[in-house]
């Protein structure tokens, strides 16, 4: 009998160790990974674009941990732009040396008469030369901002180009106001003489006769001063409202908003200032008898006949302008 | 001539009489920042801006 309850207490227990066994061992027909579907970091940035959270730092933009869209503006503003900027503006100084060159000083071909007829008042030379100095600073300090640190650092030091930058930059920001006043005012004041018409189509089909000795005529201004003026309006007005975003910043918009402010403003600038240096190049250098208009306000009576005789009809019309006179030169006496 | 100066002179004036404005209007982020439960300290001296 105790035999017996001996077998039974042997069997009793390796029962039950045999069932701790079974039951310590894992699962293996049924296993499950408990973060299996939970979101990973490249699903979050290919859904939303973006990885952010909640922060409680005043600064709710501190919450975006990372934005690729970031990389591809880093790679536009250090590298595409300088691209840009360096082709245009390189581009259109060998163009203009290159058409003196050939071209030279388009010139007054009748000659001076002598007389002159008022081209511009007072007060618009005023509002240019405001624009136009303004322009200039704005151009040299934001040049400085793409291009200053690869080119002028090194040939000036850090002391001299920190110093130099902070006053181009304090130059950019508030002498954007007056520019700004500037461009709003030329948009006004000469709206009304700057609307394409017929004459200017002709007047590109001959290609304003700036090959050859073609004169087509032209009103008070012609197609390239229209193109000049639609420049000045659309880019001046495309600078400044990126240019306050971005002076105004996360006012208007969140960081995607100030890259593609960035992004308008320096691409229009640097056309802009292409642009700019033909004006300025044709305006001076590149033709006789211009640089007066906005100088004294009065231009030579044949240089008016030669590059605006439908103006010069008008103005004599109203009895602004001396009437008849021979167009060829008067002897030196 | 006169024209000319007197479009510097007017730019001039604008542009000063914006910084004075705008200065006087316009905080520090330092200063704008701080909330009574995250103070952001003083920039230092080594960094653009006033002071």
């Amino acid at each position: 009998m105790a035999s017996f309850g001996r077998f039974i207490r042997l069997a009793v227990g390796a029962c039950a160790f045999l069932l701790v066994i079974a039951a310590s061992a894992p699962c293996n027909a049924q296993q499950v990974n408990p973060t299996a579907s939970s979101v990973k970091e490249q699903q979050l940035l290919q859904e939303l674009n973006r990885i952010q959270g909640r922060v409680s730092i005043p600064d709710q933009r501190s919450g975006v941990l990372e934005q690729p869209a970031g990389r591809d503006w880093r790679e536009f503003h250090n590298v595409t732009l300088r691209w840009i900027g360096g082709i245009a503006i390189l581009g259109i100084i060998a163009v203009m040396v290159i058409f003196y060159l050939t071209r030279g000083m388009v010139r007054l071909e009748s000659g001076r008469s002598g007389r002159t007829i008022v081209r511009f008042t007072a007060f618009e030379r005023f509002v240019h030369w405001m624009t136009a100095t303004c322009f200039i600073v704005l151009a040299i300090s934001g040049l400085n901002i793409t291009f200053g640190r690869p080119l002028l650092l090194p040939l000036i030091g850090f002391e001299a180009f920190s110093e130099w930058s902070q006053w181009a930059k304090y130059a950019h920001i508030y002498l954007s106001f007056p520019f700004t006043i500037g461009v709003v005012l030329i948009f006004l004041m000469w709206i009304a003489g700057n609307i394409p018409n017929k004459v200017d189509v002709d007047w590109l089909k001959r290609g304003g006769g700036i090959v050859g000795h073609d004169h087509p005529p032209a009103y008070r201004f012609n197609a390239g001063q229209k193109a000049i003026y639609w420049i000045v309006v659309l880019g001046g007005g495309a600078v400044a409202v990126t240019g306050y975003a971005l002076m105004f910043p996360f006012y208007l918009s969140g960081i995607e908003g100030m890259q593609l402010a960035q992004v308008v403003h320096s691409i229009v600038a640097v056309l802009f200032i292409a642009a700019m240096l033909a004006h300025i190049y044709i305006g001076t250098v590149g033709m006789e008898g211009a640089f007066e208009a906005m100088g004294t306000g009065e231009v030579d009576l044949n240089w008016a006949r030669e590059h605006h005789s439908l103006w010069v009809e008008e103005e004599q019309a109203k009895g602004q302008a001396p009437s008849g006179g021979t167009p060829k030169a008067m002897p030196a006496e | 001539m006169k024209a000319f100066v007197a479009a510097l002179l007017f730019a001039a004036i604008v542009a000063v009489g914006v910084s004075i404005l705008l200065n006087t209007i316009q905080q520090p982020s330092s200063v704008a920042f701080t909330t009574e439960g995250v103070r952001v300290g003083d920039p230092g001296h080594n960094l653009i801006g006033p002071g």
